[in-house]
């Protein structure tokens, strides 16, 4: 019973749920169905559930293991599998460092460290994300404890695009999967900046406080830090979590589907070839840390192309889409999103002409 | 999604990256090998996580409902949260239901626990010129001569080889007899065969294949995993331009123990 097809069912029903306008994370507007029963009784019940779970998923894996042959089935199970393994430490890793940010430093010291202006604060937080070795699931909910913090959400912006993009990990992996061509390191570094720069110079000009969903912090005020700390993790890996595995599915799926002799078609096509790869980089949403290596592969490509590929990459793709809806809303990811994917495309062109 | 059903999928969370690292090597199907002391750590502190919350869940039950300053609205009097709209986007104790996606993966590694990528995936990728990473491998002939002398077969990983017909201009594996190891690829389009590996980078998402074309020998079962000796088809033209480079077996042996198909 638990396999894929019927695992996945909840899915169009949470994201219907959560594309309702006024959606904004609390799927509580209806009383809850056990509205009226005792609380006690509840509780009791979703343990009783959750030990059904274990049960089906022995038996499951029992009975399934005989009959699940179809190939495409088993190696999408095993992308989704690989997506959300290799993003779980990146997430739990993210999360933590948002929680701490919320839990132990004081508000103050978000007030000296950060520029009051935007303007300035903007390409400071550029900077500082080339220090957060991460990928891209560790870097939203960071940004989210930064606003949440106080910083300045077109800077926190700005953190969460340049920070999986111009982190010395993501750098080096880069220089290795091109070692004959140091210039895509530079190219990739320049771009990425630039077009995380102008995104949140643009949010800081243009954006408003109520496209962004923020959960307020209002904590008790007695509650000890490491309640704060446990409670902020927890909320966290709930709404950052759940997205995540959507875009996981998301892109697994296209992971299996699409054929990439249907990109390489393309390849010859100047213009077109660069559009393909920024397609492909948010369809396949592939680890910061590891995307250099694909597109080094994709070898009949232009090196504008590639580079298209490293700075759309992780900054838009489907895994950070869903990733981002979950954490802010998506009255936030539909402004963004288009915007950053604009800004990435054209600075790509620009410094791939330039210096490739 | 209550308090206690987020806390108690957070430990499943916990604990299906923790089975997959610690009760054998079933991660290695999806990640890099590097990936498990990271994988361990986000397992251990998911379950902890998942305690703390479940634990405290409980407290507050033993304690009387709504004495936790978490402030379970529904535990509350479901009217509470209605009444100051402070709870919305922030109603801390409660989940999204988005959340219960969550499960998927725990569903993916307990109960479906998929296999490696392996001739489905091959089959279906395309074999191409290899640039970048591969081409700082040392690509010269002395390295080849070095690691064996010319009479004796050299042991390759299909990687290497492939980058090495594709990219070594003086063509130094003209003429040595190789020894290969990888799962068999049927090739639907065309003679023959592919003895077929992945080379992945970061997890499963990212593979690439390497490959090589066996003609002279009819094709074993599917997946199967063999090790062939022979010698590199030697192609006319441009080496770049070879699809995919052929390989002629003088002999070949089914390999009853396979490794890692990532290599």
């Amino acid at each position: 019973m638990p396999d894929g097809p019927s695992g996945a069912a909840p899915r169009p029903t949470s994201l219907g749920d959560s594309l309702v306008p006024g959606w904004d994370g609390d799927d509580d507007l209806l009383p809850p169905s056990d509205w009226g029963r005792r609380p006690g009784q509840r509780r009791t019940t979703t343990v009783w559930l959750f030990a059904l779970f274990i049960a089906v998923l022995a038996a499951g894996n029992a009975w399934l293991a005989d009959r699940l042959t179809a190939e495409a089935f088993l190696a999408w199970a095993t992308i989704f599998t690989a997506i959300s393994l290799q993003a779980l430490p990146f997430l739990v890793f993210g999360v933590a460092l948002s929680a701490a940010l919320t839990a132990f430093v004081p508000p103050s010291f978000w007030q000296r460290a950060v520029p009051r202006n935007s303007a300035m604060a903007v390409p400071v937080a550029g900077a500082a994300g080339a220090v957060l070795p991460g990928c891209e699931c560790a870097s939203v909910p960071v940004a989210g404890g930064l606003i949440r913090r106080g910083v300045a959400p077109a800077a926190a912006l700005t953190f969460l695009l340049a920070a999986p993009a111009i982190n010395p990990v993501v750098l080096v992996a880069t220089a290795v999967a091109f070692p004959n061509s140091p210039e895509m390191v530079a190219a990739r570094f320049v771009a990425s900046l630039t077009a995380a720069v102008a995104v949140g110079w643009l949010w800081a000009r243009f954006g408003r406080g109520e496209w962004l969903r923020m959960p307020r912090s209002d904590h008790a005020p007695g509650a000890s830090k490491w309640r704060v700390f446990a409670d902020s993790m927890r909320h966290d890996i709930m709404h950052a979590g759940g997205y995540l595995v959507v875009g996981g599915l998301a892109a697994a799926t296209l992971n299996v589907v699409v054929p990439r002799e249907w990109v390489s078609a393309v390849a010859d096509v100047p213009l077109l070839a660069v559009l393909v790869l920024s397609l492909l980089a948010i369809l396949l949403s592939i680890c910061s840390e590891a995307d250099a290596f694909v597109a080094a592969s994709l070898s009949a490509f232009s090196p504008t192309a590639q580079l298209a590929f490293l700075v759309v990459g992780p900054m838009v793709d489907l895994k950070l889409i869903a990733l981002q809806a979950g954490t802010f809303g998506w009255g936030f990811v539909r402004r963004f999103v288009p915007l950053t994917l604009l800004f990435t495309v054209v600075s790509s062109l620009v410094v791939g002409g330039v210096l490739l | 999604m209550s308090r206690m059903a987020q806390g108690l999928v957070l430990v499943l969370l916990g604990a299906a990256a923790l089975s997959a690292t610690l009760a054998g090597d079933l991660y290695l199907n999806y990640v890099q090998a590097a990936f498990r002391p990271f994988l361990i750590t986000a397992g251990g502190v998911l379950v902890a996580l998942g305690a703390v919350v479940v634990a405290a869940d409980v407290r507050a039950a033993v304690r009387g409902d709504g004495a936790d300053d978490g402030g379970d609205p529904v535990e509350s009097g479901g009217q509470d949260h209605h009444d100051h709209g402070a709870a919305h986007g922030h109603d801390h104790a409660h989940g999204p239901g988005v959340a219960w996606l969550l499960l998927l993966p725990v569903i993916a590694v307990f109960a479906v626990s998929p296999p490696a990528l392996g001739a489905y995936t091959a089959a279906n990728a395309q074999s191409e010129p290899p640039s970048g990473a591969a081409l700082q491998e040392p690509a010269d002939a002395d390295a080849l001569a070095a690691s064996a002398p010319p009479e004796e077969p050299v042991e390759l990983k299909l990687r290497e080889f492939v980058v090495r017909a594709w990219t070594d201009e003086e063509r130094s594996l003209a003429g040595r007899t190789v020894r290969l190891t990888g799962f068999v690829v049927p090739n639907d389009s065309g003679e023959g065969w592919y003895l077929a590996r992945l080379q992945m980078a970061c997890c499963a998402a990212d593979a690439i294949v390497n490959r090589v074309l066996i003609t002279n020998e009819p094709a074993p079962q599917k997946d199967s995993w063999w090790t062939v000796e022979g010698q590199w088809v030697e192609p006319e033209g441009k080496l770049l331009e070879v699809r995919d480079h052929r390989f002629e077996v003088a002999q070949m042996t089914e390999v009853v123990n396979p490794p890692d198909p990532y290599e």
